[in-house]
This record gives structure tokens, sequence and C-alpha cells, in this order.
């Protein structure tokens, strides 16, 4: 859309802006500055906190800069006497009944009210009556809320109904005694923290960073989640060796996500200094014996023995796993011994959909103004949950069509314009439907709809003039896969985009750095001996039978059931501790960088595979440096070709890979083995009609998320203790039982 | 230049300079015989910080950070840690309270910039100026050697009455 400009002057200087922009914005932008508390880009107008006030030629009284559109001629004055006057009137009624209680509240050093009141300097307080005070209490394990400090700028509650679609909190009661409240008093909801995240004050506070230090004493670095696919970026705060908070404040990174985060993103970091990490390499000297602490010299040359003696060798990787990693694993086996076979460990394995990509990935700006979505299978409220709250804006704030295919309800269904509510286990006759019109009743009876459903969705997808986006989940099978990426050439003069909801962090990256993998079980069962960086699945695990291989090597964090059965263990750094990229579900290649020094003895994944690599003779030539593994990817994969850190520095502007497209490709023999295996679809079956609890899959306790308290309390029905103002942790036993009068002081003594 | 007229003028600078000092003795004396006698501070001297309770004993500090952040020599380390007991049952007279409260008198320069800057008035300098050492690490002062219930004093110091004047340097002599 090209946009009309026109002349807009700020305190007397002239500027060509987009017709309708807010002038907020504008002032912002131009460097002049206006102190703002309600507005929030991209979230509904509130305009309650008065503090954005300007004066505008022709208009009779001040006016809220943020409610107001940029028209042309607009005349706007920013400073002055009158101005200033009515804004510190407001301050100080902001600050009529707040405790002002700085040294204590966690927000001090980056509080919006703070900044404000103290670029002032002399705000005088008129009111001599006594304040509301209130104790500061928990709104669940990871909320704490101290009523007392709200301004009621109500930016929690649109973030929690627009961004998280739950309404989970809301402002009650009226007059001086408003308050930002939950339903029952307790905070029944996924967690996100977002509301945490946009409070301009200390009214909403981190439960798991409570009390830890102030925000000027921590190192922030810059980096890619590690959880799931979306690729958020985000803050790490470190003080000295430890970890303290991950925060998406756009003070200190602006990435994909702005200020979004979900629960495990911003919560889940315990897992970093964790305790049970493995502290230093452990060998297995005789099998069945004991994993001895040993050297890393020591365990490296045993290893590299091993392996030497061994007839056929297998390297396994994860999808957490960095780029550099994953190609330093492959490296590994190209390089290291003849014959040796890799793979890589993920649910949901993105092979045949990039082999027959026909349209480039979406970016998650791209969701937010899409005109229509199409989500078939997944579960992205809780396992995208960016994507999520993109799709969610891009409905309600943007007026999108959501086609939802599911064979559950979820927060998702109740916004879809249309949602196909399909049998069990049937998501995948649906892409049979859209790539083969002929097979569209019987796909139709196999997902127990009507074929109207089908075509109404159809209608929807044709008559957008915009960009359409289809998304599918892991319930989609290897030909499915091949079809739905084929889609888009079949759509020739529209804006398809395709959205893989992959399952971890670098799942896609782990795809592009090791073409021609084989699945997991064929390596393992074919080689004697096994380089495992990470842990197998609890499936793979149980079939992999690693305590009857001769040679078992694992480059893990913690001791899992994998670890445990290796013979050597290698204590691997975790994303916080090491340098090195992920590839997101956009294509974006975002970095990953090092926030505190490994821990223990642990080094970087990459690093470990490649001491091993020259043990038996292959030098890498990365001279112990991630760039240069960097290198090495852009040099051997054609779509990172060209690339180095340096074009990675700056996450405002994510740099995508150059996925191959490969434009119509015949797909007829995925097309007719996917009829086939729809056919054998049984005919009748129960829809699932009961909506999973919110947090069902966020809230999972695993090997890394388990490693935060309260997500055991999270996961164990999120009990409400009967004394509020104690956090949750105090009261409650992991497993949710309430905590015994004697233990409890026990624990507090 | 003679011997003579030499020997003269030594003389005469030998006794213009005896006079003075014969002069001063029997006048009031300055020197102080530390560590024998006390030496007299005057009431808002800097010595070694002292971090204070309050009459229930709870610690007044809530590591709120900022006696850190106005160190000009960067020598306060502090934890802090939630406690969220009652306040019968906690250390602190807050719910926020400092773990770990460290001050290095090898870097301190006794500015008073933290006393300043503390909103709780929870740390002043105290008078304790002994902070000699024989080991360099000893220069670096935890909780126990800084709260004032747990801070060993000195008996060699006595703390100027507010209408004493000690400061030789504007007597008049
Ligand atoms: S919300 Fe801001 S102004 Fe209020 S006590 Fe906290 S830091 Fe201070
Ligand atoms: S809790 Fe925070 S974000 Fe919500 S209304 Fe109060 S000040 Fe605004
Ligand atoms: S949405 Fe995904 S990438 Fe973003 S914070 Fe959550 S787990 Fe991390
Ligand atoms: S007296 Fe000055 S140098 Fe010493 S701890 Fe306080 S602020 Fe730092
Ligand atoms: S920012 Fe404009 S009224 Fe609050």
């Amino acid at each position: 859309m090209a946009e009309e400009l026109i002349k807009v002057t700020i305190d007397g200087q002239e500027f060509e802006v987009e017709k309708g922009r807010p002038l907020i914005d504008v002032i912002n932008e131009k460097g002049f500055g206006v102190p703002s508390f309600c507005y929030y880009a991209d979230l509904e107008l509130q305009a309650s906190c008065r503090m954005c006030l300007v004066r505008i030629e022709k208009m009779p009284k001040l006016q809220a800069s943020c409610v107001i559109r940029c028209t042309d001629g607009m005349e706007v004055t920013t400073k002055s006497e009158e101005i200033e006057k009515a804004q510190r009137a407001m301050g100080e009624f902001l600050l009529a009944n707040h405790p002002l209680d700085c040294p204590v509240c966690d927000r001090g050093g980056e509080c919006e009210l703070q900044e404000v009141i103290f670029d002032w300097g002399d705000v005088e307080e008129r009111f001599d009556e006594p304040k509301n005070a209130h104790p500061e209490k928990f709104l669940s394990p990871i909320v704490a809320n101290d009523q007392q400090r709200c301004i009621l700028c109500k930016r929690c509650t649109r973030v929690c109904h627009e961004w998280m679609g739950e309404d989970a909190i809301e402002a009650g009661n009226r007059g001086s005694n408003t308050v930002i409240g939950t339903y029952g008093g307790w905070l029944n909801c996924s967690q996100c923290g977002n509301c945490i995240e946009v409070c301009p004050t200390g009214t909403l506070l981190d439960g798991v960073y409570r009390h830890e230090t102030r925000p000027w004493e921590l190192d922030q670095t810059i980096t890619t989640c590690t959880y799931c696919s979306d690729g958020c970026q985000l803050s790490v705060g470190s003080r000295a060796d430890e970890v303290h908070r991950i925060v998406a404040r756009d003070r200190y990174v602006n990435g994909i996500n702005g200020e979004f985060l979900c629960i495990k993103g911003r919560f889940a970091h315990g897992f970093v200094n964790h305790g049970d990490r493995i502290k230093t390499p452990l060998i297995r000297y005789k099998k069945g014996g004991k994993l001895i602490p040993s050297t890393w010299d020591d365990a490296i040359a045993f290893a590299a023995e091993r392996i030497k003696e061994s007839k056929k060798a297998g390297v396994v990787a994860t999808s957490r796993l960095t780029n550099e990693t994953v190609h330093t694993l492959k490296r590994f086996a190209d390089e290291c011994r003849d014959g040796t076979s890799y793979a890589v460990s993920d649910t949901y394995d993105l092979a045949p959909f990039f082999e027959n990509l026909s349209a480039p990935l979406c970016t998650h700006k791209e969701i937010r103004f899409a005109e229509t979505i199409v989500v078939i299978g997944g579960d992205v409220d809780e396992e995208q949950p960016l994507t999520a709250k993109q799709i969610r804006q891009a409905v309600r704030n943007g007026g999108a069509n959501l086609i939802l295919v599911n064979d559950t309800p979820s927060r998702l269904s109740h916004q879809a314009s249309q949602f196909i509510h399909v049998n069990p286990g049937t998501v995948e006759a649906f892409v049979l439907a859209l790539a083969d019109p002929s097979a569209a009743d019987m796909a139709a009876a196999k997902m127990g709809i009507g074929r109207a459903e089908i075509d109404k969705a159809r209608e929807t997808a044709n008559a957008t003039k915009g960009d359409l986006i289809i998304m599918f989940g892991k319930e989609l099978g290897a030909e499915a896969q091949a079809v739905a990426a084929n889609l888009p050439s079949r759509h020739e003069n529209r804006n398809v985009k395709l959205h893989p909801l992959a399952g971890y962090c670098n799942s896609v990256g782990a795809s592009d750095m090791m073409p021609g993998r084989k699945p997991v079980a064929d390596v393992v069962a074919g080689s004697d001996a096994l380089l495992i960086a990470g842990s197998l699945s609890d499936e793979e695990f149980a079939a992999a039978d690693l305590a009857s291989k001769p040679f078992v090597a694992v480059q893990e964090l913690f001791l899992t059931d994998t670890a445990a059965a290796a013979d050597v263990v290698f204590p691997a750094a975790s994303f916080a501790e090491s340098d090195g990229t992920y590839t997101n579900n956009d294509g974006f290649v975002q970095r990953v960088r090092r926030a505190i020094d490994p821990v223990h003895q642990a080094k970087p994944d990459w690093m470990i595979t490649s001491l091993l690599a020259s043990e038996l003779g292959a030098d890498f030539g990365y001279s112990f440096s991630a760039s240069a593994v960097f290198r090495s990817i852009a040099e051997s994969h054609e779509a990172y070709e060209g690339l180095r850190y340096p074009d990675l520095k700056d996450e405002t502007r994510p740099v995508r890979v150059k996925h191959k497209l490969v434009s119509g490709a015949d797909v007829s023999g995925a097309v007719a083995s996917l009829r086939d295996r729809v056919s054998q679809f049984p005919d009748a079956a129960d829809k699932i009609t009961e909506e999973p609890r919110v947090g069902h899959k966020l809230h999972r306790v695993t090997t890394m998320t388990g490693k935060t308290p309260q997500f055991h309390l999270l996961a164990n029905g999120n009990p409400k203790p009967d004394d509020l103002l104690v956090s949750p942790l105090f009261q409650f036993n992991p497993d949710g039982s309430p905590k015994k009068e004697e233990e409890s002081e026990v624990a507090a003594g | 230049m003679s011997v003579i007229s030499e020997v003269l003028r030594s003389a005469k600078a030998v006794i213009s300079g005896m006079k003075t000092t014969i002069s001063q003795i029997p006048k009031e004396k300055w020197t102080v015989q530390y560590p024998d006698v006390p030496v007299t501070v005057q009431p808002r001297y800097r010595g070694q910080h002292l971090l204070h309770v309050d009459e229930m004993g709870k610690e007044k500090c809530v590591a709120c950070y900022l006696c850190a952040a106005a160190c000009p020599s960067d020598c306060i380390y502090i934890e802090a840690e939630d406690d969220p007991r009652p306040y019968e049952d906690r250390i602190g007279r807050d719910e926020r309270y400092a773990k770990v409260y460290n001050i290095d008198y090898g870097r301190c320069i006794f500015c008073g910039y933290c006393v300043e800057a503390c909103p709780k008035d929870a740390i002043t300098h105290g008078y304790n100026f002994e902070l000699s050492v024989y080991n360099r690490a000893d220069l670096l002062k935890t909780k126990d050697d800084l709260l004032i219930t747990k801070q060993k004093q000195s008996d060699k110091y006595r703390v100027a009455l507010s209408s004493e004047d000690v400061d030789s340097e504007f007597k008049e002599v």
C-alpha cells in the first residue's frame, strides 16, 4: 500500500509523514519525546493516563497524542509551560496513592513511572490523605502483584486479551479503589508473563526473579530462545556467572516478537545454573560399571579409541542444538570415518516439506497482517505461542479470516471464522481435499464434516487478495507434507505463504544442516559406536536399548536417561553459555550469544565434537571460534551461502536463509499415496469435544523446564494457597500437596 | 669571608631556632599517645561503615543496591534475597534483604556517597579507623564485620561532643 505523505509541524519543524499515523509515534520517532504510560503500539487505544498531552493548533484543549492521527498541516507543540503543568498535575494524581517504595520494588531502575517523575525532579505531593495501603501478594506461582503501585494504564489487561486471548486479568472496583485483579484471586492462565513485561510500573512482577538483584547490575545479552521454533529474541540478564532473569523489554532487545515471550522463554531458565548440571566428563570404563568423573583429555582419548575400534559409527543430533553443532556433527560423520550414518532426533522431520517447498516461508510479521490464515493441525497456542499471538492479533486487530482445521478445540478455535472440527487423527485428509478436489467427498466423510465446509474454506481462500498463509502441524506425515509444500504452486496469482509448525528451536536449522539424514532408529540399529548430542526422546530411547551397544558417547547438560546409559558423557554448555545460531520457522537465522561462561567444566557442543574429531585425525580448522564454524556452514550449505556473524548482529533485521523453491514439482505420487492413506481412515469416530486445560503442554515438566520449581506447581494443577502473601513455593511441595506446618517452618528457617 | 663571621652567623641562626623551640615547651601539647591514650574523633568522622538494625533487631537494608550504584570506587557487593516469612521470623525489616553485603576496604575512599544514597538509613559511617590487616584479603569486610550488632568496636577512640573543638588546625596557638 502506497501511503499518502502529508506535512506535520512539530515544535516549529516540518516533517513529511504517512497520513493517519498515531501522532505519538511520530513525535517520539522524530526525537521530541512525550511521556506516555497507557499507549502501547499495536494494542487498542486506551487514552487514560493523559500523559501524552500536546497542544495542536485550532484545537480547543490539550490533546492526548496517542489517540490523534496525523492530518495534513497539523501544527503540534510538545513542550510548553501549559503542557508541563497539565502533565505534572496528572503525575501528582498518579502518585496520590503510590507507595514510592522504589528501594524494594523489583521494577526500580527500569520503571517508566520512576523515569518520568525523576525527569521532572521536583514533583510535589500535596495529598496528605492516607494511601490505600496493601501488602504485596501473589497471583500465581510466577506473577507477584503489588496493587498499590498500579497506575491503571490497563496495558496488562489489553495484552492478556489481545495477545493471549485469555482475559485472565481485569480491572475491578471503581474510583480510587480500582485494582487490577483476577477472577477468584488466582491466575489460572498460561502464565506467559506478558502482563509483567508490559507493566510500566512494579505492579506485576516476575515471581521467579523476585528480589534477586537490580536491573542495572545485570549484563543484558541478546540471544534467541531455546524452546520452540518461533525463535523469539530475548535478553538474558546475568550477573557474574549466574543467569537471573529473561526479558524481552524493548529497551534491551527488539526482535520479531517485540516484548512478547511465553512462559518457557521467560521463566524456564533455572536449568542454566542448576546444581544437577554435569560437572566433569564421565567415563564408564567397563560395561556394567559406574560413570566415573575424569578429565577432558582422558574422556576424549577414551571415546576416540572406542570409535576407532568400532565397525560402524553413528551420529545422532537433536533439534535443540545450534546450527554450528549440528553442522560439526555432520562433518564428524562425513570426515572421521567412512560410512558413518547420521540422524536428527525430532518429533517432526521436515525433510519432505523442504524438498517440495514451492513458496517462501512466511514471517511472523506477515502473519499479523495476513488476510486469511489456514491452520491445519498442530497446537499453536501451546507449542508455538508467538505464532498464536500473531494469529490472534491478525484476527482481532486486523480482521483476518482464520480457518482452523483440528480434531481438538482450543483457545484459538473460539476466534476462528471457520473451525473445521474433524475426527481424531484425520487432519491430513484436509490437505488431500485441498490438493485433489476429486477426493474431497471422501476426505470430508473421513473427517466427519460436510463437503460444504471444505468448499467454504476454499472459497475464502480463493477470495483472498492479500496474504494467504497455510500453517500445518506435526500430524502431517511425509506425503501430506510434500503435498502441503506444493499447494502454493497451484495458486499462481496469490500470495500464498507457508508456515511449518516445527517442534523445537532449531528444527528447521537441524534439518538444513543434515541433508540425507536417516531415521534415528536406523542409525542406532546400524552402528556399534554412537555419538549422541543431546538426548533421545522417550520412545526412541525405549526402542534403542543403548546398554547393549558396544560404545555410546553422549554430550548433555544433565544426566538424562540417555546420558546415564552412555559409556562416556561430556558436559555440554547450554544456550546461555555458547555462541551459535538457530534457524526458526520463518527461516530466519538468528544468533545465540554467550551470556555467561560455561558452568563447571562444560564446553560448547560443537567444540566437544571437533575435539573428538581432531583426536580421530580430522582437523576442522575451527580453532575454538564459533564464527569459524559458521563460515564453514556458509561454505557448505547453499541456503546459508555468504552469511557471516556480522550479518546477523542486528536482531531488528533478521536474515532469512535462502531455502530452495521448487515450483511445479510433480507431487501426484504423494497425492495418490495420501489418498490411499486417507481412504484407510475409519469412517466413523467420536469427536473430541473437551477443550484441554490451558498450559497442558506449556507447563509440562521436562528436563529443562523442571529445573524451575514453579513449573512443578503449575503442572500439578496450580493450587491456590491459603496465604496469598507468601510465595506458593513455600506453601506447597513440588507435587502440589500442601506442606505440613512443621515442614514449612523447617524450609523457611 | 672570615671564619669568625661565619661562626657568628651560624650561632645566630641556632639561637633564633632554639628560641622558638624553647618558647613552645611550657605550652599545651597536641601529640596523642595513641594507642596508649584513645584518639578523639569528630562526630561526623567517616570510619568503617555500620549496617544498622531497627528496634526489633531486624536489618534495615533492603538490598536496593543504591549504595553500590553510588559508590565511585565500586567497592560494595550485594546479593539480594527474598524472605517471605512474617516480620517476626525474618532477618530484615522488609521482605527483601541483603544475603551478602561486602565492602572492600582496599578500595573504599570513605567519601560517604553510599551513606548519602541509602534510602533506608541502613548504612552509616562508624568511627572505627583501625582497618590495617596483615593480609590484603582481610580488607574485604562482610556482613559479619559491618553489622552494628556484630562489629567489634575498638576502645582506642572517643567521639568528641559536638560542643567540643578538637580540630587543632583552626585553633589559635
Ligand atoms: S513502580 Fe516505579 S515508582 Fe513505583 S515503587 Fe516501583 S520503581 Fe518506584
Ligand atoms: S498492573 Fe501495570 S500494566 Fe496493569 S494497569 Fe496497572 S500499571 Fe498498568
Ligand atoms: S514463544 Fe517460543 S520462542 Fe518465544 S519465548 Fe516462548 S518458547 Fe521461546
Ligand atoms: S564511602 Fe565512598 S568509596 Fe566507600 S563504600 Fe561508600 S561510596 Fe564507596
Ligand atoms: S499515552 Fe496517551 S493518554 Fe496515556
